[in-house]
């Protein structure tokens, strides 16, 4: 149990991205596509075991592209979303859910924002007509407006300053990039909360929220000639700007050197270290071997860092994350100290598992131990209709291919032992690392004294 | 349904100008789970609930004894107990258990609730017996080794150091301690760092010849098996497991709650305040835990509840705000949390005490009645949806000892529930008596939460002690 409860502490922050999925033991994910003329993608999957169905719409906007001097924008918007259209009232998504027996929620990620629902299948057509209407004609109000900043500043208190280890996911977030947008942290600052007007909401919404840059996603009890029709009645009528979509700098310039920082913050019991690389975007080839190694790294009791580190009481916690990204990603390892122990321990034991992963690989039954928890853990994911639409979704933004949902786990299947060891070395090692040691500020006290 | 959409759009009035959404169709009923039951001659009882869609398996053996057994003082025995369990068996070390599990994609998980400790699987189907082989080696052999012993003594250590730093953990364990006083739920589940200190190896290899029993024990497996192969496995691995020779039965011992009381544990470099507002609920098995369902669906169950309504979407004061009443096999806590900013704690206060009064003043009225109990419902229903939420649902019946023919009368039973049994239920056992939490930087609340209780005991972070009924380091005599 211990590791679940830290794991809920350090996990809301960092994005876990599942590459792997579908296999020959796996029922395949059996979607429809079609694209409608104002450009909006569309795919659904039939599942009738149930009578729910999930309504996914990801828009390609997130974090990354929250507007210069708005960080947490994306994520503020997101939460605007819930409020006013022009035929709807605010909340009135929370009347057509949780009132009926379903659910609704989004998730700001760095590359999109996702937008869904779960409802007895006897909605599906008025939760169409909803979402139709949230992409078609947004209509906050100022008072609307100002009330839910202060709510995002309270999650950012909440999910930032009140856990003890929540400024150090900000660190990292805020160090590994210097140039790319994704170096601001998602969540944003109190200071950029505060600069955004109403104005800022409407301009975001025309340049983002449009037919052609989303993704429509229902999965589960539904006929299919009724929702494309649905569809076609309630999207189709959208239509699509003129003006282009504006086109985002994915470029960061390669690190030439390792990076070392030390972050102070108010009640941290126990230090902490974590590194970070970049790593190929997640529809690159070697994208699949470094998920397969994060898994190898962290992934169960018996995985390496987690027998070396902390049944080798040096740390309290450790993992290691692949966190795939569209255009470039972010691999990163994590380690809380055990009590009286101090982050150089962790990170002599982390280098010298980096080495050994690259110049002896990875034994047979090891790697078929990695590859068989990627597959039951995919498995889980497709439990149900929401979590295949999330497949779906972050399949289409990541890779920008629904196939991978169905073709994924064949290439975890595919991969070895030397791909594990030239990916490990080409990027953990040869690569630079940030290194962000996390200490309590009693600590900086003391250092300045000396 | 539609009836209720009907009054949804009447109470507002923009709409009548507006485009209407589509009325929703005819409903489909849920489908419920078919649990089928075997009890093998050592008297565990086996439940297997078939389901096919996907090939996975959640199975837990849940022991019917959790953190309400710790002796008192060394509070966390039944979650150090279970975390143990998997270190090690007569014939496997930690390693090779941790090894031989993933090997097969499987997690294996124990951890203790205040009335059980449950020993969980998930695992893909055709895997499903040599994993099962796992559960039952830690369930009857597990040796407890003082080397594994002391290393997850040290390490529960540390992560209880992490988690009492955090404002919203030591609110609600300073709202257990009021609540129970010396009571066993009023200590932490997990033990504090001086309570898992004083634990001894002794005391876990006590604790599990005690307590893992068969006749003190149930499985249940969901997913893709049939109910004769999941028997059949059920009899390989558990059928030669040795009843105990104790007694079993749970005796009901809640102590009667004290004065309610107005805490402040002052923590000025908190980054957030918690509030928790809580008393002594009810028991599982109580005639009236529906009625508490629908009034917590009311009150702070859900992003629409009241708590959350008046809270967060209203007055923007919080990222979100609820309540829950976690009855048990003894009477349970009924709690309300929020995090706030400092500046708006007390404020906060107010308003959560005042939702719970007004609930027992008016009846809800049916157009806020019948969309809670809609939520409610849906919620069943989609934890009928996973193996692991079938296991969990199918698991606290039987722990509870009742039938497990509920889970067809649930739906009919939430709807039953009236305007008026809600309200006489607020009356009895939410609007009084209520103790009040608050964690964070208390120079920024205080003058505003003084004036709305005249007595607020203030502790700092630095004197608190939640073994203490009293909540307060001993001062040392002078």
């Amino acid at each position: 149990m211990r590791l679940m409860r830290l794991a809920r502490i350090l996990l809301p922050l960092l994005i876990f991205a599942s590459a792997a999925t579908a296999a020959t033991t796996i029922p395949p994910v059996q979607y429809k596509h079609r694209v409608l003329p104002n450009g909006l993608a569309v795919y659904s999957v039939q599942d009738r075991t149930t009578p729910t169905v999930a309504i996914h719409v990801w828009y390609r906007v997130g974090s990354k592209h929250d507007p210069e001097g708005r960080s947490g924008f994306a994520h503020l918007f997101e939460h605007i979303m819930f409020k006013r259209t022009k035929n709807m009232p605010s909340e009135m998504l929370d009347r057509l859910t949780e009132d009926v027996g379903g659910f609704n929620n989004a998730t700001t990620f760095d590359d999109a924002t996702a937008y869904y629902e779960v409802v007895p299948s006897n909605y599906l057509e008025t939760l169409l007509w909803a979402e139709a209407e949230r992409l078609g004609a947004l209509a906050v109000d100022d008072p609307a407006f100002q009330s839910e900043r202060d709510v995002v500043k309270e999650e950012y208190r909440f999910r930032i300053l009140s856990p003890p280890y929540g400024r150090l996911f900000y660190a990292i977030e805020k160090n590994s990039f210097v140039k790319h947008p994704y170096r601001r942290p998602g969540i944003g600052s109190i200071e950029d909360l505060d600069a955004a007007t109403i104005d800022d909401v409407q301009r975001f919404h025309a340049t983002y929220y449009r037919p052609d840059n989303a993704v429509l996603i229902v999965v589960g009890d539904f006929e299919q000639q009724q929702l494309d029709g649905w569809i076609d009645k309630y999207f189709t009528p959208i239509p699509k700007p003129e003006l282009a979509l504006p086109k985002l700098d994915p470029s960061e310039p390669a690190r030439t050197e390792e990076k070392r920082l030390t972050e102070y913050a108010p009640n941290v019991p126990l230090p902490a270290i974590a590194f970070t690389w970049l790593t190929p975007n997640a529809a690159h080839a070697d994208a699949i071997p470094l998920f397969v190694a994060s898994t190898l790294l962290s992934e169960g009791e018996s995985s390496r860092l987690q027998e070396r580190l902390v049944r080798g009481e040096i740390s309290q916690e450790v993992f290691a994350d692949a966190d795939l990204r569209e255009d470039l990603s972010l691999f990163g390892i994590v380690s809380i100290m055990g009590g009286g122990k101090q982050p150089a321990e962790a990170e002599k034991v982390i280098r010298a598992e980096l080495a050994a992963l690259a110049e002896k690989g990875v034994p047979a039954a090891e790697l078929e131990k990695a590859k068989n928890l990627i597959v039951t853990s995919a498995l889980r994911e497709r439990e149900t209709n929401n979590g295949k639409g999330f497949t779906l979704g972050e399949a289409l933004i990541r890779q920008h291919d629904a196939s991978v949902v169905n073709t994924g786990l064949a290439q975890v299947q595919a991969v070895t032992s030397a791909d594990v060891q030239r990916v490990v070395k080409k990027y953990l090692i040869d690569g630079k690392a940030l290194v962000l040691t996390y200490l309590d500020e009693a600590q900086k006290n003391e250092a300045q004294k000396k | 349904m539609k009836r209720l959409l009907i009054a949804v759009l009447v109470a507002l009035p923009l709409f009548a100008q507006q485009v209407t959404p589509p009325a929703p169709a005819a409903p489909r009923d849920p489908k419920l789970p078919v649990p089928v039951e075997k009890t093998l001659d050592n008297g565990l009882r086996v439940i297997v609930v078939p389901k096919h869609d996907i090939p996975l398996v959640a199975a837990r053996l849940t022991i019917k004894t959790g953190g309400a057994a710790d002796p008192r003082g060394k509070a966390g025995l039944a979650e150090l107990t279970a975390t143990v369990l998997t270190q090690g068996t007569k014939t496997k070390s930690a390693e090779q258990i941790a090894r031989g599990v993933e090997a097969l994609g499987a997690t294996l998980v124990a951890g203790a609730a205040w009335d059980a400790t449950d020993v969980d699987l998930s695992v893909m189907s055709s895997n499903l017996p040599k994993a099962m082989e796992y559960v039952a080696d830690v369930v009857r052999n597990a040796t407890f080794a003082k080397d594994e012993f002391e290393r997850e003594q040290a390490q529960t250590i540390d992560a209880l150091q992490v988690e009492l730093r955090q404002p919203r953990a030591i609110a609600g364990a300073v709202t257990s301690r009021l609540i129970y006083g010396e009571g066993s739920y009023g200590a932490t589940l997990s033990g504090t760092p001086a309570t898992i200190g004083k634990i001894k190896r002794e005391d876990l290899t006590a604790f599990h010849s005690r307590w893992y029993v068969p006749q003190n024990a149930v499985l249940v497996i969901a997913g893709d098996i049939k109910a004769d192969a999941a028997f059949t496995l059920a009899q390989n691995v558990f059928g030669t497991w040795k009843r105990g020779t104790g007694e079993y039965a749970r005796s009901a011992a809640t102590p009667k709650p004290g004065a309610p009381r107005v805490i402040v544990v002052d923590m000025p470099d908190a980054g957030q305040s918690a509030v928790v507002v809580g008393r002594q609920g009810i028991r599982r098995t109580d005639p009236a835990y529906m009625h508490a369902l629908v009034l917590n669906s009311i009150l702070g169950g859900g992003y629409s509840s009241r708590l959350n309504q008046e809270i967060r979407i209203k007055r923007g004061l919080s990222y979100g705000a609820g309540s829950s009443f976690d009855p048990r096999v003894d009477v349970g806590p009924f709690t309300a949390r929020t995090e706030t900013k400092h500046e708006s704690a007390a404020e906060v206060v107010g308003i959560m005490t005042g939702e719970m009064s007004r609930l027992s003043a008016s009846d809800v009225p049916e157009t806020e009645l019948t969309p809670r109990k809609a939520a409610l419902i849906g919620g069943f229903a989609q934890s009928l949806e996973t193996t692991s939420g079938l296991v969990n649902r199918i698991s606290a019946l039987a722990l509870y000892g009742l039938p497990l023919s509920e889970i067809n009368r649930y739906i009919s039973g939430v709807q039953a529930v009236t305007a008026e049994q809600v309200r006489k239920f607020a009356s009895t056992n939410v609007a009084n008596d209520l103790n009040v939490v608050v964690v964070g930087d208390a120079k920024k609340f205080l003058e505003p939460l003084r004036k709305q209780y005249g007595a607020v005991e203030v502790i700092r972070f630095e004197e608190l002690d939640l073994n203490s009924p009293t909540l307060r380091v001993r001062k040392a005599k002078q």
